[in-house]
This record gives C-alpha cells, sequence and structure tokens, in this order.
C-alpha cells in the first residue's frame, strides 16, 4: 500500500510539468553513479540537509519546482 | 520520499508544499546547485547512496516502486556477492540487505575555513564561499556572497561562466527582496541570468527563471497563479496559509500569449504641453527593468516599473487626490500594449507602500542592434511627511532597451 501511496506522490510531481523537455541531463546522474555529496538548508527549518542523511535508507527523489 | 526543489523564493516552496500537502523531507536549491537542466525529475537512490533509476516510466510507476523497493543492492564499497541485477528485471526474491548505518547529520559548510581558502583561491573557491554564503550565511551576508560570485566570474572564461552568472543573478534578486536592497539589483539578476542563458541555451531552469519575469510572447505557463488557489485551499482545510514575503508580480502571474495585443489608440496622454512641475527633490525614486536584458529583433520585452516615496525626505503618497498616472511612447515602427497605467489610490489618507507598473513592447524586425531609450512620465501626488506639504508632480522616466540578444 504504501508503494501505491509513494507512486501517487510521485506522479503529482512529474504531473507539475514544468520545464519537462527532452534534454540530457548532466553527467553526474547517471544510472549505477553515487548521487553528489551536496549539503543543502531544509525547506521547513533551514537546516543543512543532504542525501547522505538518509544513507541506509532506499530514497526515492524528487527533483521538482512550484512554476 | 525525498524532494529537492528548484526555486528562487523559499517561502513559495513552503506554500507549495503546505498546499500539496508534501510530508517529506524537502531540500531547496535556489541556485541550482545540482546544475539540473530540466524539473521534474524522478531518481531511485539504493542505501549506498548509489543512483540506479532515472526518470522510471511514468506508466508502469507502480511497478517501479515495487522493484525498487524489493531489489536488493549491494555496497559497491564491499566485495559483490553477486552482480547487481538491472533495476528494470522482472521482481525477484532477494531481499534488502540491512541497513547500514547512516551517517552524521549533515553539517553547514565552514564559512570562516571558506573564506580563508578563496582568498588566494581560483573561481570555483569563490563559487563555493558564494554559495555557502547565499544558503547559510543569513540576509547580512548578501553583499558578501554578491562580491564572491563577481570575484569567481572574474577569474573564470566566459564560456565557463552559465553556473555563475545564475547564482550570482539568484543573489542579486535574493538582496532585491530583502532590505538590503539596491536600485539595480534585480535589472542586474536578468541581466547575469541572462548571460548564464547565452553560454548554455539548453538550460531551461535558468530560462525559466527569466521568462518568469519577462514578456507574455516568451511564456510557457503562468508561474504563480497557482497561489491564490492554495490559499483558498488551505484556508477550506481550516489551515492557515504559509506567509509570503514577496508576493509574485503580475509578470509572475500573466497568462502566455501567442499573438500580441496591441494598444488602441483611444487612451489620451495626460500632460501632453507639460504642464504639471517636475519632481525635482525626488519625491518618489522610479527604477526600470528590462527583461530580457537584450531582445532579439521582432520580439518581445517587458518593462517592470517600480516607484518607491523617497525615505530619506519622508515622502508619501497622497491618497486624497486623483490616482497615480504613467504614460509611455513608443518609439516608431514598435508595438505597445498599453500606453496609459493608473494606480488606484491606497485606502489611507497618505502611505508609502511600493507601487509597480508593468507593460510589453514589440521590437520592429528591421531595428537595428543597439540601445534605443523609450520614454516615460509618472504624474502622482505626493505629501513631505504625514502632515507636510502635498504637492502634484511629472517624473519623467528613460527606459534602455537592448537590441541584439540572441
Amino acid at each position: 500500500m504504501t508503494d501505491h501511496r509513494t507512486a501517487r506522490q510521485i506522479a503529482l510531481v512529474a504531473a507539475l510539468g514544468s520545464a519537462s523537455i527532452a534534454a540530457a541531463d548532466p553527467p553526474r546522474f547517471e544510472v549505477g553513479s553515487r548521487f553528489p555529496q551536496i549539503v543543502l538548508p531544509s525547506l521547513t527549518d533551514g537546516r543543512p540537509m543532504s542525501l547522505a542523511d538518509f544513507r541506509g535508507h532506499k530514497v526515492i527523489l524528487q527533483v521538482f519546482a512550484s512554476w | 520520499m525525498v524532494g529537492i526543489i528548484q526555486e528562487q523564493h523559499p517561502d513559495r516552496a513552503r506554500l507549495f508544499m503546505q498546499w500539496k500537502q508534501m510530508g517529506w523531507p524537502i531540500m531547496i536549491d535556489a541556485l541550482n546547485e545540482l546544475e539540473v537542466a530540466v524539473v521534474p525529475i524522478t531518481m531511485f537512490i539504493d542505501q549506498h547512496g548509489i543512483i540506479r533509476a532515472l526518470r522510471p516510466p511514468r506508466r508502469r510507476i507502480t511497478e517501479a516502486v515495487q522493484r525498487f523497493v524489493d531489489r536488493r543492492f549491494d555496497d559497491p564499497a564491499q566485495p559483490a556477492t553477486r552482480p547487481d541485477p538491472p533495476i528494470d528485471s522482472p521482481i525477484g526474491s532477494p531481499t534488502n540487505l540491512p541497513s547500514a548505518p547512516p551517517t552524521a547529520p549533515s553539517k553547514a559548510p565552514d564559512l570562516a575555513r571558506l573564506r580563508a581558502a578563496a582568498r588566494d583561491g581560483a573561481s570555483c573557491d569563490w563559487r563555493t564561499l558564494g554559495q555557502a554564503l547565499v544558503n547559510w550565511g543569513g540576509s547580512g551576508a548578501i553583499d558578501e556572497a554578491i562580491t564572491a560570485f563577481e570575484t569567481a566570474l572574474g577569474l573564470e572564461p566566459e564560456a565557463k561562466s552559465g553556473p555563475t552568472n545564475f547564482r550570482l543573478g539568484v543573489a542579486y534578486r535574493r538582496r532585491y527582496d530583502s532590505a538590503r536592497r539596491r536600485p539595480e539589483d534585480f535589472q542586474q539578476a536578468v541581466d547575469h541570468w541572462s548571460r548564464a542563458l547565452d553560454s548554455n541555451p539548453n538550460q531551461y531552469i535558468w530560462r525559466r527563471r527569466i521568462q518568469q519575469y519577462g514578456p507574455r510572447l516568451a511564456k510557457p505557463y503562468p508561474f504563480y497563479d497557482w497561489v491564490e488557489q492554495a490559499r483558498v485551499q488551505i484556508r477550506a482545510r481550516g489551515e492557515t496559509p504559509y506567509e509570503l514575503a514577496v508576493e509574485p508580480g503580475a509578470a509572475e502571474l500573466a497568462r502566455p500569449q501567442r499573438r500580441f495585443s496591441n494598444a488602441s489608440d483611444e487612451a489620451s496622454e495626460p500632460d501632453p504641453q507639460r504642464r504639471i512641475d517636475s519632481d525635482r527633490r525626488g519625491f518618489i525614486l522610479a527604477e526600470t527593468v528590462v527583461v530580457p536584458a537584450a531582445v532579439k529583433a521582432g520580439s518581445a520585452v517587458r518593462v517592470h516599473l517600480i516607484f518607491r516615496p523617497n525615505d530619506a525626505i519622508d515622502a508619501h503618497w497622497n491618497n486624497e487626490a486623483e490616482p497615480m498616472q504613467m504614460w509611455v511612447a513608443h518609439p516608431p515602427g514598435w508595438l505597445i500594449d498599453r500606453h496609459l497605467h493608473t494606480i488606484p489610490n491606497a485606502d489611507t489618507a497618505v502611505s508609502r507602500e511600493t507601487r509597480a507598473i508593468e507593460f510589453e513592447l514589440v521590437v520592429p524586425a528591421d531595428a537595428a542592434a543597439g540601445t534605443i531609450m523609450v520614454g516615460a512620465y509618472a504624474l502622482y501626488n505626493v505629501c513631505e511627511g504625514v502632515d507636510g506639504t502635498c504637492l502634484y508632480r511629472r517624473q519623467e522616466i528613460r527606459i534602455p532597451v537592448k537590441i541584439g540578444g540572441s
């Protein structure tokens, strides 16, 4: 059930459309490569956060925009 | 599920998150440090930090998620007991490896160390410092962030300066939206975003940032028309919508246009004989911003005019007289969507709000490269102090439109 809910959330973000066009992603994003170590502010409280904080867990990452 | 949102204004992203009831952790990447050229992008990342799927097929997303959850992924740092199967192979029986222990929580970079590294460093050191100052330095560090990005730009070739130009534009716009704002900040942001896009026209995150403020002919969609709908739906749930520091401007709400709607000639000029006295004391400070920074012949530009009462002489709008007007006289052969603009008075007798007027022009297809000055003037009622003398004044405005963009 969790996976259906996750799929719906992915679909929600994917449906935003936005700047989605056929274009190459930077080479740093390749299947089999390690996700880059980038520390960014959390949207809710501004504290430092990175994908490394979720190490040990599988992550479905959504890169998106509101517009 | 984890998100990274590409957004200039974090508060708008928070409102969006509240509206869509996104309960998962989301990071804000205002500077596009991820260097994605498009959104949205979905990635499946295993427990070791390895990307296992990029843009999984949307039509079969449930199966893809299930496969990802069920799949066992070996730690590439450890000897593999067997090769990892591809993510799109049939769902098998292997179970997940025991979860690796989580790493220490992320820390913000050490600004003192980054400053020391930048002092005699390369462009990347200055850019890293600028990024850290924008993300972690607070509003008081924005001047230093701008200096850091500008120093980085001076050290790198123009062809490779796209990311730095984009981030410098973000920093300028961030300062423009703060109490530390300077009149030229918004145009500087547009200029640097335009330079970034010139260096990589396939970078759609950068392109969209210009289109957000640009003419309707170039807009793919309205950028922030969801804000009001979000507020209504959030209130209907009994919640209070997250407050925005900066409300979306007219350009950010405008709908795309496929054909330019030229102004009718019915409007008449309010002061053709220049009979209204000039605002020589500078009661009202005017700023002009032209988007994009340079326009191709035959294309449209959007002009933002921003009017602020002058703090230094305690100027106020007088709202007990006729409302503010602005007249734009376009050069021969150009098109304009509106000549005469009127801004309604505020409800109080006097006020000090910022007022903005936006309009669009189309440059003739045979226009030569160069800068053309478009003339306009504003007529307004102002008061010196709350109880001071009130006057009706005129201000001439010259808007430089640079022709020759690519």
